[in-house]
């Protein structure tokens, strides 16, 4: 089990409830005016990020502000702005690999060190990027397990553990080389049809193996489906609902997701996972946590 | 005018295209396919188009539908890039450079671009087959039509057999648990590596 700026992720089945991410400034986010500069609609983002805040106190299940930037500059103002508005942990993301570099000294400079996850290590992070992290004071990050040479379980782990022939050396060694001592593990899903299936059976595989919390952006799958995308809202809200919890199910410790406006329906359907899965290891002695949707919903 | 396959020669198959994905089927008789990368764009003419998000499993897709039919011969790349994934560089590299020994594409400035479902033989078929018209960054619907419509008429259908991408399949492993299998209680157990649930043994001394 890891603490991040408070919050408890892994443990056994129904110990702790899940930590639910929600991104927010995420690329074509509509809230966002300029995504360089990191303009945005304050009074929108606050109004997410608030309603967040109060689905996690109603359903006691804890939630990270997934924050995506373009630039260092954009990062900066949502880190200000976050700063005002959110107090839980954060996650830092984005697709330039500079820019996260940046995202690792930034947290630093300003104090969020302790309470910021990276997003993420992985076979694609470089030396300067690894350099930057290892400069930092971040100590929690994302591992993304995905191998594009074998995306199955033994794929996966062999990413994590070493031996993965893309990389000198496996993530879980490589984060603790880089001062990381909170370490997630996410196998990177990939859409359905190319092995998003995999992805669960690696989360119970991981979670037992290496004793780490475990959990994905499920969301992706759904997201990537194109038969899905001609259907209406309250389908695709469905499937995304289900998918959340199966990841769950399969011993699932977070959940990135995906676009912070969908809290108003996965943190109810996480919450109901969490709670069926509490009580179907009632009798092994896996007591739930205090503020454990269990105690608060039923 | 452009000449069609003949009827002794398909140039694709009828369940074309093999691959699913998020694009469009136009006119697969025609000769070029369009890769919009990060753009949702309406493309007229084309046999095929759709955008590619991703460095590897989007590039491995767009190789296989294309090289499984014969009558494409230009692939253009249009619209805005993917940031940080970079397929249309990715795509770039690949028919330039081809894979190295650990299916990294040679030269790809994009995250994780490696290929894992494609033989090398089907990369020489799509460096063989055809040819990428780099227009990356462009939006403009009306100008795409406009390249395309060109293009349309500039080549022959490649003059093989379509090439069908089988995937490749590897022996599975097996990954020792250890001692972390899952107790469900009552004398019940869950390989997690298998996901098999299955009743405990009890050694009797």
């Amino acid at each position: 089990m890891v603490n991040v700026g408070g919050i408890k992720l892994g443990g056994q089945p129904g110990e702790n409830a899940t930590v639910l991410c929600g991104t927010i400034f995420y690329q074509g986010h509509k809230i966002v005016q300029d995504e360089e500069q990191g303009a945005f609609d304050r009074a929108a983002a606050e109004r997410l990020i608030a309603r967040q805040a109060e689905l996690s106190e109603e359903t006691g299940t804890p939630a990270v502000l997934h924050l995506y930037a373009r630039t260092i500059e954009a990062l900066e103002r949502y880190l200000a702005f976050a700063d005002l508005t959110w107090a839980g942990p954060i996650i830092v993301d984005s697709a330039d690999a500079a820019v996260r570099a940046g995202a690792a000294a930034l947290v630093s400079e300003l104090g969020y060190a302790d309470k910021t996850i990276y997003n993420s290590i992985s076979v694609a992070t470089s030396r300067m990027e690894a350099q930057a992290i290892k400069e930092s004071e971040v100590d929690s990050a994302i591992l993304l397990a995905y191998n594009p040479t074998d995306c199955r379980v033994d794929g996966m782990l062999q990413v994590l553990e070493g031996g993965a022939a893309m990389a000198e050396k496996g993530l879980i060694p490589l984060a603790e080389d880089l001062g990381i001592t909170n370490k997630l593990i996410d196998p990177g899903v990939v859409p359905m049809g190319s092995g998003a299936g995999a992805s669960l059976r690696f989360s119970t595989v991981a979670k037992a193996k290496l004793a780490l919390p475990v959990g994905s952006g499920i969301h992706n799958a759904v997201s990537a489906w194109p038969w899905l995308r001609q259907k209406d809202k309250a389908t695709k809200k469905c499937c995304d609902g289900a998918a959340s919890a199966m990841q769950i199910l399969a011993a699932g410790d977070f959940l990135l997701y995906g676009p912070i406006e969908n809290a108003e329906f996965i943190f109810p359907a996480a919450a109901m996972a969490d709670i069926l899965v509490a009580e179907a290891v009632r009798d092994l002695d896996n007591e739930p946590a205090a503020n454990h949707p269990i105690h608060r919903l039923v | 005018m452009t000449e069609e396959c003949s009827s002794q020669r398909k140039c694709f198959e009828e369940s074309w295209p093999p691959v699913r994905g998020e694009y469009v089927v136009g006119d697969p008789n025609a000769r070029v396919a369009v890769v919009t990368l990060a753009s949702q764009l309406h493309v007229r003419g084309s046999a095929i188009s759709g955008p590619c998000k991703t460095e590897n499993l989007g590039v491995e897709k767009i190789v296989a539908n294309v090289v499984s039919n014969c009558n494409i011969r230009f692939i253009l790349l249009c619209g805005a890039e993917s940031k940080g994934h970079l397929p249309g560089n990715t795509l770039l590299a690949l028919h330039r450079n081809g894979i190295d020994e650990q299916g990294r594409i040679v030269g790809s400035k994009g995250a994780i671009p490696f290929i894992q479902n494609l033989a090398p033989d089907a990369i020489l078929r799509f460096q063989e087959q055809v040819q990428l018209i780099d227009f990356i960054g462009l939006e403009d619907e009306a100008k795409i039509a406009e390249l395309v419509e060109i293009y349309n008429s500039r080549a022959e259908p490649y003059p093989r057999e379509p090439f069908q991408v089988v995937k490749k399949k590897s022996t599975a492993k097996v990954i020792s648990a250890g001692e972390g299998d899952l107790l469900l209680g009552s004398g019940v157990v869950m390989n997690t590596a298998t996901w098999l649930v299955q009743a405990e043994v009890v050694v009797e001394c």
